[in-house]
């Protein structure tokens, strides 16, 4: 699959009006390699990933994706990583099926019905993401990430409002791509943390 | 890019077919005020400058009550960071301009005839009458569109957009208000000039809006 995607992280600053959120960020990780960010609520780590996905602008700093030697352009990368928030809400009117077919880059109907029983969504398929509970909405959020098999992805407390039953699917899926994967984890969460291979916590690279 | 913009307008579709809120509010609109003004005239004869101005303050003001929401929606129902990841701005900015640009057609195919209808209006050149009217439609819906991104971001975007969008748009109902005038009433054929007007005006507003929507779009 991916096995040669890396992303590299130089110095990246973010600030809101006056307000430092953080400042000269640092890290790489290649395919293989699980990376978490954690630190105090507020210290910038969902932000972080939304600058690495590209929806928000850092202060300073630089982002380059490669594939091999070769850098990923900017209006390209959409297509590479995959990336999950609790501040990503697919749309309330469409099914879960629709939201996929919609995130996705031309997937088949089977596959999207694959990961629907996957993740227990099945049986609800022709209902509107409105009428999902938290947890169903969450997992239909891993499913977006998820789908393309992207080569980087991007994962903002990828458990939150899991049951057991969600979480050990989460964390057999994350097992199962990591090898080909480049995955980043901003998380609190100890079995999160325990996945990834390498990591930092954003609040002390600030002191 | 043929296929996203696709993507985005069927999405964009979907929803509204299912919520119908904007289609709603704008043809309900649309139909209560050109019945209202039909029988608040009772019959009088009025000038074709008037008749003029009273088609496009029922065009005018049905469109702003349903073009801005295309954009507001994503705010208020916090999708507009999902919208984001899967599409590139350009994308979501072209499908936005073709959703409200078809949304404001039906509004104003919807209006015309039933105006015509109800004041018993018959135009004169009526060529130059249904050109006005895409011609508008089109200037108006490509500036609602950046305005509708652009206040979807502030507080109090509904009022906001239809104040802000006033000034904008007064050389555009200007013009469409003159060339339905002269449509309506006969005699020396309307300018054709100022409908190149119209639409090279839309050219601009579309192609600056086209270069200017990421900025937009992309949270600072």
């Amino acid at each position: 699959m991916h096995k040669n995607y890396s992303l590299h992280i130089n110095k990246i600053s973010k600030r809101f009006r006056k307000q430092l959120l953080f400042r000269d960020i640092s890290f790489s990780a290649e395919t293989g390699e699980s990376y978490f960010i954690t630190g105090p609520n507020g210290s910038g780590k969902s932000t972080m990933l939304q600058i690495i996905a590209g929806v928000q602008k850092s202060t300073a700093g630089e982002i380059f994706f490669s594939r091999g030697k070769k850098e990923i352009p900017a209006g390209e990368r959409f297509s590479h990583f995959g990336f999950t928030s609790p501040a990503v809400n697919p749309y309330d009117m469409l099914t879960a099926a629709e939201n996929i077919r919609f995130a996705s880059s031309g997937v088949k109907d089977e596959q999207i019905d694959e990961m629907l029983s996957l993740f227990g969504l099945y049986p609800h398929r022709s209902k509107h993401v409105g009428l999902y509970s938290s947890g169903m909405k969450q997992r239909v959020r891993l499913i977006i990430a998820m789908i393309d098999s992207p080569g980087i992805l991007l994962l903002d407390e990828p458990s939150s409002n899991l049951d057991s039953a969600g979480k050990d699917i989460l964390f057999s899926e994350i097992e199962r791509i990591r090898k080909d994967t480049v995955i980043v984890i901003a998380t609190n969460e100890h079995d999160e943390i325990k996945l990834c291979t390498k990591g930092i916590d954003i609040a002390e690279q600030n002191l | 890019m043929q296929s996203r913009i696709f993507k985005n307008l069927r999405k964009d579709f979907l929803i509204e077919f299912r919520n119908r809120s904007a289609v709603n509010i704008s043809f309900a609109f649309a139909g209560i005020t050109t019945l209202s003004v039909s029988l608040a005239c009772g019959g009088a004869t009025l000038s074709p400058q008037i008749h003029s101005v009273l088609l496009w303050i029922i065009i005018f003001f049905s469109g702003m009550s349903g073009l801005s929401h295309i954009f507001i929606r994503e705010e208020e129902e916090r999708t507009s960071l999902f919208l984001a990841l899967h599409s590139d701005p350009e994308n979501i900015y072209l499908s936005k301009l073709v959703f409200n640009i078809i949304l404001f057609s039906c509004i104003t195919a919807l209006v015309t005839p039933l105006y015509l209808f109800f004041m018993q209006v018959v135009p004169a050149y009526t060529v130059y009458f249904i050109l006005t009217a895409a011609s508008g439609s089109l200037a108006i819906s490509s500036i609602t569109t950046i305005l509708g991104a652009m206040v979807a971001k502030a507080e109090s975007r509904s009022s906001l957009f239809t104040v802000i969008s006033f000034p904008v748009m007064i050389p555009v109902l200007w013009i469409s208000i003159k060339l339905t005038s002269d449509s309506i009433e006969g005699g020396a054929p309307p300018e054709l000039r100022s409908l190149l007007f119209l639409l090279a005006f839309s050219g601009v507003i579309i192609s600056v809006s086209y270069l200017a929507f990421k900025f937009i779009w992309t949270e600072q």
